[in-house]
């Protein structure tokens, strides 16, 4: 199943990118807290909604604002609009797009799960009724778009913790069936006291808060749920030959995506790897290559103790006996989970592995679950070439994506 | 300025549609009991914690169901895409006003994986064994647009064999009291349609294509709705897939493109063309 031709001229290649997260704002000190080992976990204050006394997260310290004319109405926004617009930005001037593209050829996709109830909730905590209201204001991908003059398709999307990823799947579409010439794709999340009790009261989140840099261990026989985290990513797509047309920097390519459902329950993980795999099966079929040919997998484990035994059961049934000797970590490890902004910022981790030619670690791994044997990556990081990564991304509603990221030719 | 292509691509065709109306103190009814006769059953007690959104969503996909020749043919190499029109505010607005007052125990574990944007998509995937991407797309008052693009756009370009996409809306934004509750009796509105690649050439049935937006013309767009609502969609889309004189009908998203829905073999019909896009430009 190839979703795109290859060597058509109309592979997506990465000529922007923008990242604002717990373990930097830059490519380059996410690549070296990466694979460094450092960890986003810390302590933070109890906020209204929160269960315990002692709350922990991974939370950006602070969101730089954008550089260039035109955001001197920064420090007015929200912190959703402020999360995402930074990264957005910043993707969108680093691509350095030629002015005669006309703006209703570049498209905008922002993956975002919640962003209503994000903004209600922002409101409301700062006295605002409007989610009392009958209101329908206009969305933060309208609000982007205008804002940095992009005048083609503008669309948000959500598939929870997949979120970001399908919007890279869905830009990536419309770069193929000429729908746009470029397009500025990814996601962002905050961190809000309603999510984090409402995944607490799940039972989804870590309750370590004795030790919250030990909290997140995905793959760890100990491991006892995710730590809940903020920020995201932003890149601009652009078709491979438009961009080496123009001499664009060209960071990688999203070569293959794949994409399934587990139909198995609305907020219950589903142990069984057939569509999980499914998905990374599509992914490797759209790039055109043999599993064998992934030199890293981004694992989407984010220490819960269903999911992270059902993705390495849906690796290993996705890459066969390749698996043995694949490498695999969870970067969710070091920067917690970003929800929304998860896969846009595991797509920034595959860079890293792809640039810095090393597979980021994934930390407090002290014990291997013998149900999640794999390659594993524990602590410390490993040299490794890296040409071609496989990132994975599941969500509620039994949403599963795989992005095959590969070296810029 | 360079010259860029106004064409019309390649698109989808449908294979069966519903509009569900429900006002919302019916929506506890239909949430026990949702599956209408000849559609398939749900898992029990399936629709417990959804958003009215969601219920009738997925109310809307078992009457399209049940409308097909063949009812009973599965649908678990479909994908959904559900476009909600600001979904959750009711039960989002309970949350924080309970959360406020009580604390962090008193946000439901249900409230963030019913009430995001994904919430309605999953459902259908859920409930009906669909194993294709299931994704949530909209959100705002560009919902419409926001779907119907995504929709065609994924149809051609994901392993599904088709796409069920899932429209809602209250015809009018519920009041809500100082604690979330609800003082009036909005109607929840929901489209289902299913929709798959195109055949090689196929005038048998209903075909939705995108035309990309004029890139000069579009630049000068404001934002804005194209005042064009979900019941006119289902309205037009009813028409021509029943006869119902309208040869096509078009749909101006904000950022210009068109969503055109042609009624079958209609160039054959002198039947006449109701194209109602507010800003309906013609192809340079």
């Amino acid at each position: 199943m190839s979703f795109i031709p290859r060597g058509s001229g109309t592979a997506s290649v990465i000529t922007g990118l923008g990242v604002v997260s717990p373990l930097g704002n830059s490519f380059a000190d996410v690549a070296d807290n990466l694979l460094a080992g450092r960890s986003g976990v810390r302590e933070i204050d109890a906020a209204a909604g929160a269960r315990e006394g002692r709350q922990f997260a991974a939370p950006v310290a602070a969101i730089p604002e954008p550089t260039g004319p035109g955001f001197d109405d920064f420090a007015t926004l929200t912190r959703l609009e402020q999360m995402c617009l930074t990264p957005a930005a910043t993707a969108f001037a680093a691509a350095g797009l030629p002015g005669g593209l006309a703006p209703a050829r570049i498209g905008m996709v922002l993956g975002i799960g919640a962003e209503q109830l994000k903004a209600w909730e922002l409101d409301f905590l700062h006295g605002g009724r409007a989610v009392l209201e009958p209101r329908r204001d206009e969305t933060l991908v309208h609000r982007l778009a205008r804002r940095l003059g992009i005048a083609g398709p503008a669309v948000a999307v959500a598939a929870a913790c997949a979120s970001s990823g399908y919007a890279l799947a869905l830009g990536r579409s419309w770069l193929a069936a000429d729908r746009v010439d470029a397009c500025l794709v990814g996601g962002c999340d905050i961190l809000s006291p309603t999510a984090i009790a409402a995944f607490y009261n799940l039972r989804a989140l870590s309750r370590r808060s004795d030790d919250p840099h030990k909290a997140s261990r995905p793959f760890d026989r100990d491991r006892d749920g995710f730590v809940m985290a903020e920020g995201g990513g932003f890149f601009v797509l652009e078709r491979r030959a438009g961009a080496a047309e123009r001499g664009a920097r060209v960071h990688g390519e999203i070569a293959g995506v794949g994409m399934s459902s587990d139909a198995h329950h609305m907020v219950a993980p589903c142990s069984d790897p057939t569509q999980a795999a499914r998905a990374i099966g599509l992914a490797l079929a759209d790039a055109g290559i043999d599993p064998a040919a992934v030199d890293y997998v981004n694992a989407h484990a984010a220490g819960t103790p269903v999911g992270d035994a059902a993705e390495a059961g849906a690796i290993r049934l996705a890459f066969g006996p390749a698996a043995a000797t694949l490498p695999v970590s969870s970067t969710k490890s070091m920067s917690g989970h970003l929800v929304s902004g998860a896969a846009a910022f595991e797509v920034v981790a595959c860079l890293a592995a792809i640039q810095r030619d090393a597979v980021p670690p994934t930390v407090n791994l002290d014990a291997i679950d013998p149900a999640c044997a794999l390659d594993h990556v524990p602590h410390t990081a490993r040299p490794h070439r890296v040409r071609v990564a496989a990132s994975n991304s599941f969500g509620f509603g039994g949403a599963n994506l795989c992005l095959v990221i590969r070296e810029a030719a | 300025m360079q010259t860029l292509p106004f064409e019309s691509a390649t698109g989808c065709v449908l294979e069966s549609h519903a509009l569900v109306e429900v006002p919302l103190a019916e929506i506890r009814g239909l949430r026990d009991a949702p599956v209408p006769d000849g559609a398939p059953a749900l898992p029990p007690r399936f629709l417990r914690h959804c958003d009215e959104h969601t219920v009738v969503g997925v109310r809307a996909v078992l009457e399209a169901i049940a409308a097909l020749p063949d009812p009973t043919r599965p649908f678990d190499r479909y994908g959904v895409v559900g476009a909600p029109r600001i979904a959750g505010r009711i039960t989002g607005a309970q949350t924080l006003v309970q959360a406020a007052a009580a604390g962090g125990i008193a946000v439901s574990p249900h409230v963030v994986p019913q009430c995001s944007l994904h919430a309605l998509a999953s459902a259908v995937s859920v409930a009906l064994g669909m194993h294709g991407l299931n994704l949530g797309a909209g959100g705002g008052p560009e919902a419409l647009s926001e779907g119907l693009y995504t929709a065609i756009s994924l149809v051609n370009a994901s392993a599904c064999a088709g796409l069920w996409l899932v429209l809602t809306e209250w015809d009018e934004e519920p009041v809500l009291d100082a604690v979330g509750r609800p003082t009036g009796d909005p109607l929840c509105r929901a489209v289902a349609l299913a929709l798959r690649p195109p055949a090689a050439p196929d005038a048998s049935t209903v075909a939705f294509t995108i035309r990309n937006a004029d890139p000069i013309a579009a630049c000068d767009q404001s934002s804005g709705t194209t005042g064009h609502g979900l019941a006119d969609l289902a309205r037009a889309v009813a028409a021509c897939a029943g006869g119902g004189g309208i040869t096509s009908w078009s749909h101006i998203c904000p950022w210009g493109a068109e969503i055109r829905i042609v009624a079958p073999a209609a160039a054959a019909r002198p039947a006449r063309s109701e194209d109602r896009g507010p800003a309906r430009r013609e192809a340079a």
